[in-house]
């Protein structure tokens, strides 16, 4: 990449911040010198692009177009890989050297492509960019590996305590003051539940490891605790926060304050209980809001941050995709445009926010549409509580369906096991699978 | 003489009670016959139903049995999704073809060759051709991936059909060989005596007396080819190379993040399923005749 | 009838093709696994020497002999069910009659359909709260609150699968009972109608020794193919909950796959192909001997 002359670079960056300062539309006849400074085609030619479905598909297909409009002359085509195979998928790609020219990745899985060097380091072109200064800290922690960084934001989505206030009212409990503690959580599912009819307080995914670290992860992170081993010799599930959360998810299903089919869900319907009404709170993501819109238009909720055990404690999972480019690219700075691209204020506005999906950036909180929307404000400050896993081996500790994750939950929630056994046995399969 | 009347006169009676008696139990076994029928014919026909309620009532809960409204809203999103319902048949079908026609070519003259011709160690061979039966073959699919990969074949219809062959060729080659062996040795000598090499009685002999076997054989080769998900998966890394299988695999977490459209499901399931019944239906008289001599020997 | 040299040459041009074939695409994919379970490799990294460890690792690997342990229950299970099964469904549908014809048929319709699309077909009709079958129980009256069916519960997982497997397989042993039973040449049958036996004393006694190579062949064949079960735990249960339904073959994908450890995935398949070649072979010597 030294080889690379950075004029070209620098020219877009110049002309990017005399676009953003200047509130103009964009015109495509603004200046000769920069074409189209956020949006270019280093080459001519179709840009082929992977990403994992099961995944915020709108959106990326959202900016998908929008790139493909202003560049007609490199449009991206993009195909979506089955999620479950992703990893298997590129990897084999990179072994074959038939690898797309750039790709979405969960970005959980990032860390461990870049240790074993299968993605394109990118930091003598990007390193200096202003926009990352202020891009979503979960995504550009897990696309960095011993200070070199390898990719950018895709999407974001963070996870936050949908509340419902139709429910509230209706078991005497303040709309506006969701709980800001687990015991209290804890509290108000109780007089939720005892609403009765098919009303339950709370909710807990029971066959879904993703959604677990979505949701109760961060009620582990904000009770102080950490939870994956980042790599060989790493102490997995260390704090008391872990045991305390665990024993109060067990009490949670003790109490009837879930639904029994809750222990079914496997994340293919996680995204539509709470919009059913029946639900007084769940730890979901910022994806719910027009969700829960769509599917119960009359419903009045509000967002508040995940809690932990003590008071004013708050966590959040940050998660979403990144824009990496594999090994064996042969289209690296067309790549690098779509990056910039996509960090652009026009795309964040225009693109991300007008959607109301999260900015990647989160000096662009504050725009037009989300002053319309204040529930998007509310979920967005989850972004300053944040976090992303930082492991080598997310998917076999975590985010398996049979990993030691789902395991010590699915025995804490539905078995009466000893938690200290519970929480043992998976700190060490934990441990065995990060010194592989 | 009054002896032979009484004795045709009894077996009379007693043939018109077990006449009355099959009666009564033709009913109950028709009756069964109707039952199962219906029980293996019903899941098929409530996922078609599924297929053609509109949008909402297919993510019911708990469901309808009936469609309360119809609609083709299912059929729509499929057929539009991504690069469109029209490309993943053509890949589909165009593998199956081409898997029919890789199986046939290949298992033809080897069935015939391993009947017929005093081949070193036939017995050995046989068993070498039917070794991908054990194999798991989801482990040999990197293997081969890698070398499709180097010798650009990756991404193809051929290098899937070729796939589909390796898995397929064994029940073909056992199911030929069988038949070709009952084929009756004097036509075969007959067409010899005329003048015919052996190719010749090969096709004009051999493969119209084998002919059940035949469409058997591409019959089986077609359903396994149309419905394969794992190989595609690995072979196909461009969305316009995809197979019907693995849209049906995205239709699982299709709704916006991760949830199951279950309309487009039953789209997806209803369309796989309408060519295998046809064509099975269709050569309904062959295919069966041909498993039941191809494998009972 | 071929005796000569040169048609020996001329079976080998036929052979050719085939042989050719398998050994390019099968047989030396199959070597190449066999290399590489003695490696470990994880496609992202280059390839790492380790001799037996794999096939150690396996043995003391707890997941290993889960899923060993499940295949052979869910074999165990679902083999008498689609023999027996199978059987009776062709004692009642070989007679030519229209309607057993017409139940022949649509007996046989779900074996034409994929393996993949009948597993999607009842992961819908199991699905706790979208599915048909928890709808018709509590219609019938028979549960009060939706079944949990997969993922949840093993054994129930397990009833649920093999209930889906048995409606699309079972038709595929009936076609060839049916094919067995009508070969039985009539004087056979007729001989025994007038020695006065009832129809199950028939059926023990002349039916089933004259068809019993069939019945044999099925259930190698049934046994095979239950051993190396994938698409439907794949689609139905992902192995839930925690890799109890995981299945050998459905471990192998695990460790290929998702895992990258693809020495240790083609270590399993080894020992699985071995495993199933003894079995094969013990059978088969079962149904010589039969036929002495």
């Amino acid at each position: 990449m030294r080889s690379r002359p950075r004029w070209p670079i620098l020219v877009a960056a110049a002309a990017l911040l005399l676009a953003a300062c200047s509130q103009g539309t964009d015109t495509p006849s603004t200046t000769a010198q920069a074409p189209a400074a956020t949006t270019s085609c280093a080459s001519n030619g179709e840009l082929t692009m992977w990403e994992r479905s099961g995944g915020n598909k709108q959106m990326v297909d959202m900016l998908v177009a929008a790139w493909n409009a202003k560049n007609p002359n490199c449009k991206i085509k993009l195909t979506y890989i089955p999620h479950t195979e992703m990893v298997g998928k590129i990897a084999q790609g990179i072994a074959s050297g038939e690898v797309p020219d750039l790709m979405g990745m969960d970005l959980i899985y990032a860390p461990q492509f870049e240790d074993a060097q299968q993605l394109v380091d990118l930091t003598d072109r990007i390193s200096a960019w202003p926009e990352l200064k202020t891009a979503s800290k979960g995504h550009m922690t897990v696309a960095t590996f011993e200070n070199r960084l390898y990719g950018v934001p895709l999407y974001a989505d963070v996870s936050a305590l949908f509340y419902n206030k139709d429910l509230f009212k209706r078991a005497g409990l303040d709309p506006d003051k969701p709980p800001t503690s687990l015991p209290e959580l804890r509290e108000y599912a109780d007089k939720i539940t005892a609403l009765g009819g098919d009303l339950k307080g709370y909710y807990l995914p029971g066959n879904c490891a993703g959604c677990n670290i979505f949701t109760v992860g961060p009620l582990m992170w904000a009770s102080g605790a950490k939870i994956e081993a980042a790599g060989p010799g790493d102490e997995p599930l260390v704090g008391d926060g872990v045991k305390q959360v665990l024993q109060f998810t067990r009490d949670m299903v003790k109490a009837g304050n879930v639904h029994e089919g809750d222990r079914t869900e496997n994340g293919e319907t996680f995204h539509l209980q709470f919009g059913s009404g029946k639900v007084g709170m769940m730890g979901t993501g910022n994806f719910n809001i027009t969700l829960a819109r769509q599917q119960n238009p009359k419903m009045d909720f509000g967002i508040a941050l995940l809690p932990g055990m003590a008071p004013n404690s708050a966590a959040s999972f940050i998660g979403g995709d990144l824009v990496v480019v594999p090994k064996g690219s042969k289209r690296v700075d067309d790549a690098v445009n779509f990056m910039k691209f996509l960090l652009s204020d026009e795309v964040q506005v225009e693109v991300y926010a007008k959607a109301l999906n999260l900015t990647t950036r989160t000096d662009m909180v504050d725009n037009k549409y989300f002053r319309k929307e204040p529930l998007v404000q509310d979920v967005a400050k989850a972004l300053d509580v944040g976090r992303t896993p930082y492991t080598l081996t997310f998917f076999e500790q975590i985010n398996s369906p049979q990993g030691p994750w789902l395991k010590m939950l699915q025995r804490a929630y539905y078995s009466d096991d000893n938690l200290d056994t519970v929480i043992a046995d998976a700190k060490a399969a934990m441990k065995t699978i990060a010194n592989q | 003489m009054t002896a032979t009347v009484e004795l045709g006169r009894a077996r009379a009676v007693a043939a018109r009670r077990r006449l009355r008696g099959r009666r009564r139990s033709g009913y109950l076994l028709g009756a069964l016959c109707a039952a199962i029928c219906a029980v293996m014919v019903a899941p098929l026909v409530m996922s078609v139903l599924a297929s053609v309620k509109p949008t909402e009532e297919a993510a019911a809960s708990p469901p309808t049995y009936l469609p309360h409204a119809l609609s083709l809203d299912s059929f729509e999103r499929l057929w539009t999704y991504q690069q469109g319902l029209p490309t993943y048949l053509a890949n589909s079908l165009g593998t199956a073809l081409l898997t029919i026609a890789f199986t046939l070519v290949l298992t033809v003259p080897a069935a015939y060759a391993l009947a017929r011709f005093p081949i070193p160690f036939k017995e050995v061979v046989f068993v070498f051709l039917l070794l991908a039966l054990i194999v798991p073959y989801q482990a040999l699919l990197t293997p081969m991936f890698l070398m499709f990969a180097r010798i650009g074949l990756t991404n193809t219809l051929v290098g899937l059909a070729i796939l589909h062959t390796v898995i397929q060729l064994p029940f073909s080659l056992y199911i030929l060989r069988n038949s070709l062996s009952a084929v009756p040795l004097e036509l075969e000598e007959a067409a010899i005596t005329d003048g015919a090499s052996s190719w010749q009685v090969l096709l004009r002999v051999c493969v119209p007396s084998t002919v059940p076997a035949i469409v058997t054989v591409a019959l089986f080769a077609f359903i396994m080819s149309w419905n394969e998900f794992l190989g595609a998966l690995v072979l196909m890394s461009r969305g316009s190379s995809f197979t019907l299988p693995l849209i049906l695999a995205a239709a699982r977490t299709e709704t916006s993040l991760g949830g199951t459209d279950w309309g487009m499901l039953q789209a997806g399931i209803t369309i796989s399923i309408i060519p295998c019944v046809l064509v099975y239906l269709l050569l309904q008289r062959y295919y069966v005749s041909g498993l039941m001599t191809g494998a009972v020997k | 009838m071929y005796r000569s040299r040169r048609s020996r040459l001329i079976g080998l041009a036929y052979l050719a093709p085939a042989l050719l074939f398998v050994l390019a695409f099968t047989a030396w994919p199959l070597a190449q696994m066999i290399w590489m379970s003695f490696h470990n490799w994880s496609l992202i990294t280059p390839p790492r020497w380790v001799g037996m460890a794999n096939y150690q690792r396996a043995f003391a690997d707890d997941q290993f002999w889960v899923s060993f342990a499940f295949t052979l229950e869910y074999t165990a299970i679902i083999t008498p069910l689609l023999i027996v099964g199978g059987y009776l469904l062709a004692l009642l549908t070989s007679p030519s009659s229209p309607s057993r014809r017409l139940t022949r048929t649509m007996v046989f319709i779900p074996v034409v359909i994929g393996l993949g699309v009948s597993s999607l077909l009842w992961y819908w009709l199991f699905s706790t709260d979208f599915g048909l079958v928890n709808r018709a129980l509590m219609d019938l009256g028979l549960i009060s609150k939706p079944v949990l069916w997969l993922g949840v519960d093993a054994d129930r997982s397990n009833l649920a699968i093999i209930a889906s497997v048995t409606w699309k397989v079972i038709g595929f042993g009936m076609i060839l009972f049916v094919g067995a039973i009508q070969a039985i040449p009539t004087e056979i049958t007729e001989a025994s109608l007038v020695d006065g036996a009832s129809y199950w004393q028939r059926v023990r006694r002349v039916v089933l020794p004259l068809t019993l190579r069939t019945v044999l062949l099925v259930t190698l064949v049934s046994v095979i193919g239950s051993l190396l079960a994938f698409d439907q735990f794949y689609i139905m249960t992902a192995g839930q909950p925690q890799n109890e339904t995981a299945t050998s073959v459905f471990y192998v994908y695990l460790n290929s796959f998702p895992y990258l450890r693809l020495g240790y995935g083609a270590a399993l398949s080894v020992i699985l192909a071995l495993t199933i070649l003894v079995f094969t072979v013990v059978q088969l010597l079962l149904t010589r001997r039969s036929h002495a």
